[in-house]
């Protein structure tokens, strides 16, 4: 079924830019209006940001050298560099019983079906759904959908569930014994061959260890505001068959930002 | 006069194609939920019109878009609608004589049918759980019914569709 829906996709996308269009052109309109003081304030705030990232990425870079010396040292596989491009959601309504975003790239661009998406602060989901111009990204908190995680401090794996609410996920087959605790960091794991390993995913927010149930009830909050993302990023890997596909009009884009 | 005739029925198609973008335009949340079913609006309207020209093969394939459109598994909304279009097709002379308020409130119960059916089919087949309000637009179609009726009757006797 999947090239038939893919090709479906294609032909609707363009019911679903007229729909945007009214909300995209005021959207342009209130930018191009913006006072003069605005831009500078905001000129200022995003050269401090700079600034500030910069700072931390001298230290990444010299956590990076110091990390690839250490693997050397310990003869395991060197991590690849992965490949990004930014996408912006369309703000298409979705099905309510599902929780999907429908974003400006498509299999034009080299999106691929089971493809990495984050944003600034961590893991969105995944594109189940590719057109040529827009695909479909399915979020964590979906109830159709699991990711493998790893706890950053103890190193427990587990998987963690949509349960159809933007700001909760659901740990399954956790035992009672776990040594995992409240506000615990959750990292992909890597496993599975979908997320790549060690972006933040989630953060736990309740752990229920009530002995009448098989498992512990574990409840973790998304560190990704799942309910306004805006911008987002997909992944490829560098060496997968998948490469992304830069338009003219991207790299005009890009230059534009 | 073939070209005439494609003219006219292109008038069906264009409106659909409205309705489906009605359907997926962004709007806050708050004001989305009551967002009327308006393919589903449409599609009841010309099947009553036009019963030789609409029936309820289109009807499936505009729950199709529908699918497509809101990325529900393919095939909820179409059976849906399909399954709503049945009674609308069969009945259509009956439902014509009704008055405008009692066609809402058929509306407002064809409405609720579909909504059921793709409710059901997400409940057993994606566990979806119960959320109320995805039956709100239920009552808001039967109002906008209201309107859409009579435009879509002005559209369609300034246009000659037969």
């Amino acid at each position: 079924m999947q090239p038939v829906r893919s090709v479906l996709n294609s032909f609707v996308s363009p019911v679903q830019y007229l729909a945007v269009m009214p909300e995209q052109a005021l959207d342009n309109l209130i930018s191009q209006v913006q006072s003069r003081r605005r831009l500078v304030r905001e000129n200022e705030q995003l050269k401090e940001d700079v600034l500030s990232l910069q700072g931390q990425m001298q230290r990444y870079q010299f956590l990076v050298s110091e990390n690839e010396r250490l693997r050397g040292l310990l003869s395991s596989e060197s991590r690849e560099e992965r490949m990004r491009m930014v996408a912006e959601v369309i703000a298409v309504d979705s099905d309510p019983f599902s929780h999907q975003v429908v974003v400006n790239k498509g299999s034009r661009n080299g999106v691929y079906i089971g493809q990495p998406v984050i944003d600034a602060e961590g893991v969105i989901g995944q594109v189940v759904d590719v057109g040529v111009i827009t695909a479909r990204v399915i979020l964590i908190s979906d109830q159709s959908h699991a990711i493998p995680l790893r706890a950053e401090s103890s190193g427990i794996r587990v998987i963690a569930q949509g349960v159809g609410n933007t700001n909760s996920i659901e740990l399954m087959h956790v035992p009672h014994s776990t040594e995992l605790a409240e506000g615990d960091l959750l990292m992909t794991s890597g496993l599975g061959g979908v997320f790549p390993e060690g972006y933040p995913v989630a953060r736990i927010s309740a752990i229920m260890r009530d002995e009448s149930l098989p498992f512990a009830q574990v409840k973790a909050v998304p560190v990704a505001n799942l309910d306004r993302i805006r911008m987002l990023l997909l992944l490829w890997d560098s060496n997968s068959e998948y490469q992304p596909i830069r338009t003219e009009q991207d790299v005009e884009e890009e230059r534009g930002l | 006069m073939m070209m005439h005739r494609i003219a006219q029925r292109s008038i069906i198609v264009v409106t659909i194609i409205l309705s489906l973008i009605l359907a997926v335009m962004p709007m806050s949340l708050a004001v989305a939920v009551w967002r009327p079913e308006w393919p589903l609006l449409v599609m009841i309207y010309w099947i009553i019109a036009l019963p030789h020209r609409v029936n309820i093969g289109y009807a499936a394939v505009v729950g199709l878009a529908v699918d497509i459109l809101l990325g529900s598994t393919l095939g909820f909304h179409a059976a849906a609608y399909a399954l709503v279009a049945y009674p609308a097709a069969k009945y259509y002379q009956r439902i014509r004589n009704f008055s405008l308020s009692q066609q809402a409130l058929l509306v407002a119960v064809l409405v609720f049918v579909a909504r059921a059916i793709v409710y059901m089919f997400e409940h057993y087949l994606n566990n979806a759980p119960l959320m109320f309000y995805y039956f709100w637009p239920a009552l808001s179609s039967a109002f906008f019914w209201l309107w859409v009726c009579p435009v879509l009757r002005k559209l369609r006797r300034r246009f000659q569709v037969t």
